[in-house]
């Protein structure tokens, strides 16, 4: 029922687009700016990557028109970005670069003995769940900073994986990244959450 | 046998279930009996719900106002068109 729900709200949406209605791409442009940002960074600059952005929004006042709704909106709208971004970085003859060696962070490696068991195992406790804790505006802050220090390409990942939902294909495939690959970008950076939040409510700072 | 080093290298992929059926099992016989490891999937797995929980609609307002402006722009072109 929620699906049902959810395709329809987002036909209206499509309509309004197609329509050039300017209050449909104003609530499009809330929804999906985020997901388009956390794509375009995967390549690009901070400031590369909102020009990008903001080029696609126009792009897509002509293109929605032969958006057929084979992907979801939101597919579509990373794909673009994605391959704007990609055009960027060829023009200028750049390359992403990301280490995909080692899927354990260093951190967390340091933390086994030698025979490979738990030296400092995790201390840890969750006694609420995610959405409760997520008031804690301490902790909140604490997750923003430290999902700015993540290198780019393992934020971009993580984003469009857990915030926004896509599937590890779709992901692939706008990231240009093997399924291995993407695989260490979300561990790595999971880890480094994991130890953040760790440390925070061990000793309440971030 | 899988150690607990082992075991958090490959930790994400047996949270999402990318695992194959041989090193799921060795997964599971080890958590049978680690707690520390339980502990560490159960934190992997908690920091991921709060990355869902915390990010998927974080605005730049400034940004949205210029997108705004410039779609704003294009439009109002095209009708003139």
């Amino acid at each position: 029922m929620e699906t049902a729900t959810h395709q329809s709200n987002e036909d209206i949406l499509i309509q309004g687009l197609k329509s050039g209605n300017e209050a449909a791409f104003q609530k499009a442009v809330r929804l999906y700016t985020p997901g388009m940002m956390a794509v375009a960074r995967y390549y690009l600059d901070n400031a590369s990557a909102e020009e990008t952005v903001q080029d696609c929004w126009v792009t897509v006042i002509d293109a929605i028109q032969k958006f057929e709704g084979r992907s979801g909106l939101k597919t579509w709208l990373h794909r673009i970005v994605a391959n704007r971004a990609k055009n960027h970085l060829r023009k200028n003859k750049r390359e992403v670069s990301a280490d995909f060696s080692e899927s354990l962070d260093p951190e967390l490696a340091n933390r086994f003995r030698p025979n490979g068991r738990w030296a400092t195992p995790p201390t840890l406790r969750f006694d609420e769940d995610a959405e409760s804790l997520m008031e804690n505006g301490a902790l909140s802050d604490c997750l923003d900073q430290h999902l700015a220090r993540l290198p780019e390409t393992q934020r971009s990942a993580l984003m469009l994986y857990e915030a926004h939902q896509h599937k590890s294909d779709d992901v692939c495939n706008i990231l240009d990244v093997s399924a291995s690959n993407l695989r260490v970008l979300l561990h790595r950076a999971r880890q480094k959450i994991f130890l953040m939040v760790e440390t925070f409510q061990e000793t309440g700072e971030c | 046998m899988l150690m607990c080093r082992d075991l958090a290298r490959i930790a994400s992929d047996y949270i999402d279930d990318e695992l194959g059926t041989g090193q799921k099992l060795s997964v599971k016989m080890h958590l049978m009996m680690c707690k520390d490891c339980r502990s560490f999937i159960g934190n992997l797995r908690a920091s991921t719900d709060l990355i869902r929980a915390h990010s998927s609609g974080k605005q730049d307002p400034e940004l949205v106002r210029r997108i705004d402006e410039q779609v704003a722009q294009a439009l109002s072109a095209k009708k003139k068109n």
